[in-house]
Parts: structure tokens; C-alpha cells; sequence
């Protein structure tokens, strides 16, 4: 491998945490560089989620031990809003409805606020209709929701696609996807796979948060995580996915805790 | 306390005019009311030390209007739009669109015995005040079946208190969208006192906007009677008032009918906004749709009251009540009191209500997209609001509430 | 079998606890003043202190207006027309249970409440209450091994001069409303339970309260105190015989929980409610409260009631401990002209302090049911929680169900959720039962049962089973 010629995007320490006195990150450690596409996958409770919404900066949680550098930032330092504009994306799982809202604004307001960090000029409501109009075509997404309030009464498939109308026009160096192949059905999630691949370069690295296959026969992950109880217990190459896929967790749990035992 | 009606009362002109009946049932009822109590139930919240006030003020003039009012703040009329200005004489003889007509006093007089029966004046204070010191009336009747449109405001004069009255009948399977506009001014007071007869088959969408400023005080009545297959949606708005009292009660004569009440206080500063609503189901079938949404900030209090009875007649009664609020201040205040009342066994009947701050979860996740707190809050804020400003009639949208709103609450 | 008709025959049952003990009783006159109170506590050996509370609290209670607030109407109650004392002669309590009068045992027996040692439950310590003495405790010596207390009212004044003096009246104070006033003035007997720090309560404490005199009010008074880390598990249950005047009971249980105790508070209330034509039955006016007023402390009410003409009470917590929790189930089931106005109050004083209402009113015959409550976030309570569910269900076209939740909020930093539904036991639900060959009683007590779960869930396991029962019994009727 050679990463000393790619260059760090994200690098977590021996990260903990906790939410409600209750520890759920007890040791993280994870390094991505450009270019690459990681898949962490577990059973739920393993911690998955909760990695992903501490690097976006979820406010309830407390992080007790650990540090997250994104490119040459602290990012536990900075507020949610900040390390969007740095470029940290997270695709929520269950992405929130905010009625009243509109999705247009929304959408508007949030792209002008990371074009402003990249210097780039501000998009007025014409040019941004615009804009909005090219991204629309890589999610496959029907421009009468961009009227309507933020996901409100959207169905779960046309959420993911708002989120990965999002990722398009906020154009992060890193991705993470929370379970976004949730609740999909294979047209969807062909059409959020395909968004997701168009949206990769070798500049920017995508984290997929997942239960199953099915997402990574679709986006072919170049590294698999393996989280239980708040840690990574295994790295490997796309092949360990298809290895869960046909055995489970139990044995790499196995594995571990034999491990811990002979320590 | 009774005393202080009484001197009131004393000073009044004496009893003249198309609502001179009315003025004497108005006058009996608050000889025996005297003012708002605060151990009954219904007046227990509310600040009455600036409700004494009300009654120091004189009343308005109709020939000191055109001195008095500040225009400048008011939108153009659209083009094709009409616009009655409520105590001003001239205002009175409008031209109106065809299918919009004046009542005739014959009329009058039927349409507003007719409503006593809805009304309880004997109870109630506000229109026991408006119905002592009102002279003016605006009487109308819509008709045919073209849908209507219509924008009535309500100016106040500095320093003077000032009622009104409307009447507005709507026939068989009329249309009609109404703005009404209620305008606060210094140290003014106001009061409005709305019937609405919705005939049988007939539509009307009615939006109210009341918006005060500077030590403005408001009582605003809205009686509504439905027949069978009527529609009312009612979308209200109450910002900016030192105290104000809306009271929409909606009466289903014969049930079948569909009612949809929004309603959104904003409260800021110290301010104190009220809305006590009734909703009687008279007859099988009746539909109501309510959502009732506040916001206080600063040491603000809003105060909702939100009645709903359904006797035994009211079967098959479907009605649904939220009240949603928002506290965004550590010294502001909510209360919140849905009152259900059943008697009838097959009935569809759900409220609920909720205090909060505006959501983390949501915050988050405008906050995740690189939109700082601030603005994120201010998003929200506004969201909340447009879910009931989007339903007003189009007209209303010249008035811009929703800026001002958003404006006096990041002051 | 459908229709209106089958349903009205079905929710009524003649009250099986309506029968009068035959038993000589010690009557003092008629009426209310200074002399009646100070021969109560006379009879009762009550020290000083006690007098002087209770006549603080009848010059209180002279001061004060009956209120009329709830909208409940009754006919005006004559307090002269009320014995305020009245108990079995020779009632003085007895060491063994071998000496109490046969008679009384028999009646507890028929009550379903066997005191004597042969027979009684083996995992629940009773105190039994008779019109206006509490006649005899089980278990008090397996009780006292644990440090537990728990003993008739009358005792503890004797026994524990110092917690009486602390805490009576620290929750409910003598003014605190009207028929509170009263009872502070008269109370009778009632239980006194005090768990010490750390010790949960080896078995559930339960007070049986029995009025059988006619012109007898029945004034009781509860005091439970949970020290630092303790819990006790307490159920009350009440029957009353039929007589066509009215009487009077007028409650006060006050609860305080300290730092990290818990008391769980059951009650099932059945007394007589009078007959079809609303002649008789008792006035149920009580006031229960609780205070949380250490940390992590917990209190709990669950009850269900069923009985009584008019039921007038709003079992409340005050959540002042940081972190402390309020609960309130409730199943209330009127019939005929009975009127229960009920629900709770939930003061959140302290900091992330959570409660939760959960209210189910039945209505069924002419009688009217209410849920009235108090949801309070004060200015202090950062992070507070309430969560409140108000279900009624209606049985026929008379009943009336009504809701009124009183929410005030002034934390920002506070949550409050409300939901309130009505619904009626359709006949799709019906038919679909019976169409599985069960018959439409079952079917309606079933349903009715499943519509009060969440509730019957939350009393002990002993008194769930006996709950449904009693509500099946009360809506069953031709069964049996």
C-alpha cells in the first residue's frame, strides 16, 4: 500500500465516548485516506452510529478519552456547523423532518454556507435553482420536493435521496453514510449507490455504515470494519463483507475475546 | 371593580344607530359583569391590570381618523383586490365586487338576532364591551357561486379605544377568502367582534392577522355558525400585543359541517397573548381540525385554551386538537388547557399538546449541513410559523408577517 | 346480540360488599366544634401536640368555603348531621387476634380480607380499619425485624411522637383545602408505615379500609415516610355497606420519599357508589400527595376506581429532589349516576425531574367521568420530562367522558408531551371476537381489560388479577 503518498483525511485516536453516562465508543482508532471507500459494519448497538454522529459533532454526546484529526483539524474543537464547512458530510440514517421548513431554503442556505469557507462565490436564488436542477439528475429526484418541507412526509427511499442531493451540492472530502441503504428497495438503492460512485474522487473518502452485501455489491468498499462493543475488532478487504454475509459476527467475536482472554 | 364599569358606562353616548338594541343588551350584561374576575376560571391567567386599563381609554372618532392613522405601513391594494378600512365613513360605501353586497337594516336586524343564540353576551366580556360602545356595523352578504375575495383592516387610533363590528352572511355554496387585518398602535386598545353565518354548502377561508405594537391591548371575538356542509378554516395570527384575547368559537348547528381552526401566537418581550376557543358540535357528523401554535420569548406568556363539546346529538363526530409551543426563554411562560367534552359514544375524538424548545435533533441536522445556530434557530422558527402563515389567504403575503415576526423576536 | 341495549344491561352488578356487621358500636353525638375534637383525641390518649393540630386546623377549616369548583353537584352536606367518631365497643387494640370480636374477624373474612393467622395472605402485611379504629396489623413482628413500622395512626402518635411531629401535615398542610382542613381536625385512625434507610420492605403493606355505621364519615389519614435508599410497596383498599343517605369520606395520605427511596402507592377503591337512581353511596373527597423530596427518590400512585356516588381526587407529586420521578396510573370505571372527577397534579420543582400520567376513565349508564390534571414545569426544572396519556371510553349515549389537562411550563429546557383519545368498543371488535365463539360479556370484559392494561400493570402482582376481576364484575353482570 502507498498510503504515504496519499494524503490523511481522517485519523481517530483511541476514541470514547458516551451518551447519558452510558460509555458506547470505548477505543476507536481509524485512519482514511483520499481516495478510499471504508465500510464498518456490526450488529446494532455495535457503536456504528455513534462513531458517525461524533465526528459530525452530535451535542449529546460526551467524549471522554481520544481525538479526531480531519486533514490538519481538531475536529472535536469545532461546532456540527464547522466541520460541515470543512467538508465532513454524515448522511443521517433516519434523516429528520422539519415541517414548515422548505427544502429549497434549506438546501440554499446550507450550499452557500460551505461555498463560502471554499471561497467560492455565493449562489443567488436563480443561479442556485440552477445548480440545484444539475444535482437533482445524479439522485434520479423529482424537483417538486425541493418545494416542500425538509423530508416531511417523504418516503424512505426519497429521504436517501435528499441526502445524497445534499452530499451533491455540499461536495465534502468525507462522506459517512449511515445506513443509508436502510429501508430501500433495489431500484433505490441503485439510484443512491450510483450518486454515491458518481460522487467519489480521488480527492475526497467515503465511510458506508452498513448491516449488509447488498449496498457493497453496488460500491465496492476497499477496506472492512468490523465494530462490536464500541471498537474495531477487524480490518480487512471487501471479501470480509462477504464473510459476514455468510457466517455472522459470532466468530470474529470469538476471535476477539479469545484474544482478550490470552493477553 | 363593578364601579369602575359603571363610570364607564356612565360617560357612554346614549344609544343610537342600527346596533342602538344592541348597545342597550351590551350595557345591561356589563352593569352586571363588572370587570374580568380572577377566580373564574376563565380569566384566572390573564394579567387583568392591563385589561383596567382598557376602559380609561376614550373612545375613537371616526372624524379624528384620517389624522390619526399611520398609512404608511400598509401594502398596496392589489389590483383587482378590494380593501374595506373598518372606521374610517367613507370606507363604508366602497364599491364592492360583484357578488359582495351590503346588508340592508331589515337584514341586519334578523341576521344578528339569529345570532344571539350563539353569542352569550351575558358571560362575556369582550362583547359585552363591544357591544356597549360599537355603533358602526359592516354588514355583508356574499352570493353565487364564484369564489370571492375580500381584505378587511382594522386600523387603531393612538391612545383611544377603538370596536368594531362585522357581519358577514355567506349563501348557499358561496366562496369566499377573507384577510382581515387588525392594526395595534400605541397605547390603543382594540375591539372586534366578527359573526359569520356559513349557509349550507358554502366555503370561506378566513384569515386573521393581528398585529400590535407599543403597549397595544386587543379583544377579538369570532362567532361562526355552520350548516350542514359548510367549510371555515380559520388561519389566526396574534404578535405583538401587550395583552391580547382572541375568542373563536364555532358553532355546528346541524353537525356535517368541516372546520379547520390554525392559530399562531408569537409572544415577545412582556407581552401576554391568549387565544380561548369553543367548538360545539350541534349535530351528527362534524369535522374539526385544530392546530393551536405559540411561541414566548423574552418574559412573555401565551396562554391557550382550547374547548371542544360534543353532546349526544354529535354522533359520529370526528375533531382533532394540538397544541404545539415553543419556550425559547428562560422567563417566559406557556399555558396550555385543551378541554374535551364527550357525551356521545361514537365519536372520533384526539388532542394532545406539547412544550418544548425547539428540537436538538433538528438543530443538528441543519447544524450538520454547515448552518450555524443562529440561523439554524431562525430556519426552525420560521418553518414553525409558515406551517400555518402558508395557509392565509394569498393576499396576505404583501403584509409580510412572517419577516416581521422574525425580526421583533431577534431583537 | 348487538346494540345498545344488551350493553346497558351488562355494566351493572349488585355491590357484593354491601352487607352492615352487626356489632355494637361506641357512638359519640352528632356534629362538629372544639368539644368533639377534644374528646376524639381524648379517647385516642393523643398527646398535646396532636390536640393543638387539630384544633389549629378546625379553626382552619371554619374559615374556609366548601369549593365548588369542579363541577361536580351534590346536595349541601350537613357537617353537623356526621359522627366523627364511631368504633366497635370494647375496640381497644388487642395483643393476639384471638381477643378481637369474632365478629369483625367474619366480616373481614366476607371482605375477602382474612386476618387470623390460619388464613391469611403470607406475602402482604394488612392493617384493618373499622368505621373509625383500625382493629388489628398483621406480620408487625416479621415487620419490626426489619426496623419497618407499621401500625395503625393512632399507635404511631403513641410509639413515634417525633416523626408525627415532623412530618403530619409537611405535605398536606391543614389549610390546604377545605375537606384537608376537616379531616386534619377529625381524622380518626388510618396507617403509618416508616421504612428506615436501606431496607426494602420484605412484603407488600396493604390497609383495608371498611366504614360500616351509615351516619359515620370516614376520616383517615395515611402517613408513609421512605428514608434515604429504602422502598415500600403499600395497596389500600376500601368497601362500604349500602345505605341510601350519603356519607362522607374525606382522606388525607400524605408520602415523602428521601434520597434514592421509592414508595409505590396502590389503591383500589370500591366503595358503594349507591344504586341506579344515584340514591346513596359515599363521597369520596381525598387528598393524596407525595413528595420527592430527595434525589433519584420515586414515587408511584396506581389506582383504580370503581365505587363511590362522587369521587373527588387527585393523588399528586411534588418532584422537588434533582432527578427525582412521578408516576400516575389510573383506571377509573363510573356506571349508572356515579360522577368521578379525578387525575393528578405533577410538580416539577427540580432539576431533570421526569413524570408520567397515564389515565384511563370508563363511562358508562348517565354517570360522568373526568380526567382534571396538573402538569407544572417551574423555572428551576432544567431538563424535566412529563409524558401524559388520558384514553377514555365510553359505553352507551348518556355517559359522559371529559379531559381537562392543565399544562404550564416555564423551562425551556423541559419537555411536556400530551395525548388524550376517546373510543368506544366497536362492534367490528365485538363481532370479531364473538365470531372466535366468545360470548359478548367476555367479549366486552376483554376489551375493557385490555384497554385498562397499561395500568393494571402497574399494581402488584396480587391486585391486578383482583382489579379485572372487579371491573369485569362491575360490567359483567348477568355472569354468575
Amino acid at each position: 500500500m502507498l498510503k504515504s503518498e496519499t494524503k490523511l483525511i481522517l485519523e481517530v485516536c483511541d476514541l470514547h465516548a458516551n451518551v447519558e453516562d452510558q460509555p458506547i465508543l470505548n477505543g476507536v482508532n481509524l485512519q482514511v485516506y483520499a481516495g478510499e471507500i471504508h465500510a464498518i459494519m456490526g450488529r446494532n448497538g455495535s457503536g456504528k452510529s455513534t462513531l458517525s454522529k461524533v465526528i459530525a459533532g452530535h451535542p449529546a454526546y460526551k467524549i471522554t478519552g481520544g481525538t479526531i484529526k480531519f486533514e490538519d483539524n481538531n475536529l472535536l474543537d469545532l461546532d456540527p456547523e464547522e466541520r460541515a464547512r470543512l467538508g465532513v458530510f454524515l448522511g443521517f440514517q433516519y434523516p429528520i423532518e422539519i415541517p414548515g421548513v422548505s427544502n429549497l431554503e434549506f438546501l440554499r442556505v446550507s450550499t452557500n454556507a460551505r461555498r463560502e469557507y471554499e471561497k467560492k462565490e455565493e449562489l443567488d436564488t436563480f443561479e442556485f435553482e440552477d445548480f440545484v436542477q444539475e444535482k437533482l439528475k445524479i439522485v434520479k429526484m423529482d424537483p417538486a420536493f425541493l418545494n416542500r418541507s425538509v423530508n416531511e412526509g417523504f418516503s424512505g427511499g426519497e429521504k436517501k435521496r435528499n441526502e445524497i442531493l445534499q452530499m451533491a451540492l455540499l461536495e465534502p472530502k468525507l462522506a459517512i453514510l449511515d445506513e443509508t441503504d436502510s429501508g430501500l428497495d433495489i431500484d433505490a438503492l441503485r439510484v443512491v449507490a450510483a450518486g454515491v460512485n458518481k460522487l467519489a474522487t480521488p480527492n475526497t473518502a467515503t465511510i458506508l455504515i452498513t448491516h449488509y452485501q447488498r449496498l457493497l455489491n453496488e460500491i465496492t468498499p476497499n477496506y472492512v470494519h468490523v465494530m462490536a462493543n464500541g471498537k474495531i475488532l477487524k480490518t480487512a478487504g471487501k471479501e470480509l463483507a462477504l464473510q459476514l454475509e455468510k457466517s455472522g459476527y459470532d466468530w470474529i467475536e470469538q476471535i476477539s475475546s479469545n484474544k482478550e482472554e490470552n493477553q | 371593580m363593578k364601579t369602575e364599569c359603571l363610570e364607564w358606562l356612565e360617560q357612554l353616548p346614549s344609544p343610537d344607530g342600527v346596533l342602538a338594541s344592541e348597545q342597550l343588551i351590551g350595557r345591561e350584561s356589563l352593569r352586571n359583569l363588572g370587570l374580568p374576575k380572577k377566580y373564574s376560571e376563565a380569566w384566572r391567567l390573564t394579567n387583568l391590570k392591563r385589561i383596567e386599563k382598557i376602559l380609561k381609554l376614550p373612545l375613537a372618532q371616526s372624524n379624528q381618523y384620517e389624522n390619526s392613522i399611520d398609512k404608511n405601513q400598509w401594502p398596496e391594494i392589489p389590483k383587482d383586490g378590494v380593501r374595506i378600512i373598518l372606521n374610517n365613513e367613507t370606507n363604508y360605501k366602497t364599491n364592492l365586487p360583484n357578488g359582495i353586497r351590503f346588508l340592508s337594516n331589515d337584514d341586519i336586524k334578523e341576521t344578528i338576532n339569529l345570532s344571539h343564540q350563539s353569542i352569550d353576551e351575558t358571560n362575556d366580556w369582550g362583547v359585552s364591551v363591544n357591544k356597549a360602545c360599537n355603533n358602526k356595523l359592516l354588514a355583508l352578504k356574499v352570493d353565487g357561486l364564484e369564489e370571492q375575495s375580500l381584505e378587511i383592516l382594522i386600523p387603531s387610533q393612538k391612545e383611544t379605544l377603538n370596536p368594531s363590528r362585522i357581519l358577514l352572511v355567506l349563501g348557499k355554496k358561496a366562496k369566499l377568502k377573507l384577510l382581515q387585518v387588525i392594526i395595534g398602535e400605541g397605547k390603543s386598545s382594540n375591539n372586534n367582534l366578527i359573526q359569520i353565518h356559513l349557509d349550507e354548502g358554502s366555503e370561506l377561508n378566513h384569515g386573521l392577522i393581528c398585529f400590535g405594537k407599543n403597549d397595544s391591548s386587543l379583544f377579538t371575538q369570532a362567532c361562526i355558525k355552520q350548516n350542514i356542509d359548510s367549510k371555515y378554516e380559520l388561519n389566526a395570527i396574534q404578535h405583538g400585543w401587550s395583552i391580547s384575547r382572541f375568542e373563536p368559537r364555532v358553532f355546528q348547528q346541524n353537525g356535517k359541517a368541516k372546520t379547520k381552526l390554525n392559530g399562531l401566537q408569537i409572544s415577545s418581550e412582556k407581552q401576554q397573548l391568549a387565544t380561548h376557543s369553543l367548538v360545539n358540535f350541534n349535530g351528527p357528523e362534524g369535522e374539526l381540525e385544530q392546530l393551536q401554535k405559540s411561541i414566548a420569548a423574552d418574559q412573555s406568556h401565551c396562554i391557550f385554551n382550547g374547548a371542544v363539546k360534543v353532546p349526544k346529538e354529535a354522533q359520529k363526530t370526528n375533531a382533532s386538537q394540538l397544541s404545539r409551543n415553543l419556550l425559547i426563554s428562560k422567563a417566559a411562560r406557556i399555558d396550555t388547557k385543551p378541554e374535551l367534552e364527550i357525551v356521545a359514544d361514537d365519536v372520533k375524538c384526539a388532542h394532545g399538546a406539547t412544550i418544548s424548545q425547539l428540537q436538538e435533533e433538528e438543530l443538528f441536522y441543519l447544524r450538520s449541513r454547515g448552518i450555524d445556530s443562529n440561523q439554524a434557530a431562525t430556519l426552525l422558527l420560521k418553518g414553525y410559523c409558515q406551517e400555518i402563515i402558508n395557509n392565509l389567504p394569498v393576499a396576505a403575503e404583501r403584509w409580510q408577517i412572517l419577516n416581521q415576526i422574525i425580526e421583533n423576536l431577534n431583537k | 346480540m348487538t346494540g345498545q341495549n344488551t350493553v346497558d344491561k351488562l355494566v351493572s352488578k349488585p355491590y357484593k360488599y354491601g352487607f352492615v356487621t352487626d356489632i355494637e358500636t361506641e357512638k359519640i353525638d352528632k356534629g362538629i366544634n372544639e368539644d368533639v375534637i377534644k374528646l376524639i383525641s381524648r379517647k385516642k390518649d393523643e398527646p398535646e401536640f396532636l390536640l393543638e393540630f387539630r384544633l389549629r386546623a378546625y379553626k382552619q377549616w371554619l374559615k374556609m368555603k366548601e369549593p365548588n369548583w369542579a363541577d361536580l353537584k351534590y346536595p349541601k352536606i350537613n357537617y353537623q348531621d356526621i359522627i366523627y367518631y364511631a368504633a366497635p365497643k370494647k375496640s381497644e387494640k388487642k395483643a393476639s387476634l384471638d381477643d378481637v370480636d369474632p365478629k369483625l374477624l367474619e366480616t373481614f373474612d366476607k371482605l375477602g380480607i382474612p386476618l387470623s393467622e390460619q388464613k391469611r395472605l403470607s406475602n402482604v402485611a394488612v392493617d384493618a380499619v373499622f368505621d373509625s379504629v383500625s382493629i388489628a396489623t398483621t406480620y408487625k413482628e416479621k415487620l419490626a425485624e426489619h426496623g419497618v413500622v407499621f401500625c395503625s395512626i393512632s399507635e404511631a402518635v403513641v410509639d413515634y411522637p417525633e416523626l408525627i411531629k415532623r412530618y403530619l401535615g409537611s405535605v398536606v398542610p391543614i389549610s390546604d383545602n377545605y375537606f384537608a382542613a376537616l379531616n386534619s381536625a377529625v381524622f380518626s385512625d388510618g396507617s403509618f408505615v416508616y421504612i428506615p434507610k436501606g431496607i426494602n420492605c420484605p412484603m407488600e403493606l396493604s390497609s383495608y379500609f371498611r366504614i360500616n355505621s351509615g351516619d359515620t364519615g370516614q376520616f383517615e389519614r395515611t402517613l408513609i415516610i421512605a428514608e434515604e435508599r429504602s422502598s415500600v410497596s403499600y395497596l389500600e383498599g376500601c368497601t362500604a355497606p349500602m345505605f341510601d343517605t350519603n356519607t362522607l369520606h374525606a382522606a388525607v395520605v400524605e408520602l415523602i420519599a428521601l434520597d434514592d427511596a421509592s414508595i409505590k402507592y396502590s389503591t383500589v377503591q370500591n366503595w358503594y357508589a349507591g344504586n341506579e337512581e344515584g340514591v346513596g353511596g359515599i363521597y369520596n373527597f381525598v387528598t393524596k400527595r407525595g413528595h420527592c423530596r430527595g434525589k433519584r427518590s420515586k414515587i408511584s400512585w396506581s389506582q383504580v376506581e370503581t365505587g363511590s356516588a362522587i369521587t373527588w381526587k387527585y393523588p399528586s407529586c411534588i418532584l422537588q429532589g434533582e432527578k427525582s420521578v412521578g408516576e400516575f396510573y389510573s383506571v377509573a370505571l363510573t356506571n349508572n349516576l356515579q360522577k368521578a372527577d379525578t387525575g393528578t397534579k405533577m410538580i416539577h420543582i427540580g432539576a431533570q425531574t421526569r413524570s408520567t400520567i397515564v389515565s384511563k376513565g370508563i363511562s358508562a349508564g348517565k354517570s360522568s367521568n373526568s380526567y382534571r390534571g396538573l402538569v407544572q414545569i417551574g423555572p428551576q426544572a432544567t431538563g424535566a420530562r412529563n409524558y401524559s396519556q388520558c384514553d377514555s371510553m365510553l359505553i352507551g349515549d348518556q355517559a359522559s367522558a371529559n379531559t381537562y389537562p392543565y399544562i404550564r411550563s416555564q423551562q425551556p429546557q423541559s419537555n411536556v408531551e400530551h395525548e388524550a383519545s376517546t373510543c368506544r368498543i366497536s362492534e367490528d371488535q365485538l363481532f370479531y371476537l364473538q365470531s372466535r365463539g366468545i360470548n359478548f360479556e367476555e367479549a366486552i370484559s376483554m376489551m375493557v381489560s385490555g384497554f385498562c392494561q397499561d395500568v393494571f400493570n402497574q399494581l402488584p402482582m396480587e391486585f391486578a388479577a383482583e382489579a379485572d376481576k372487579l371491573l369485569a364484575l362491575k360490567l359483567e353482570g348477568s355472569v354468575g
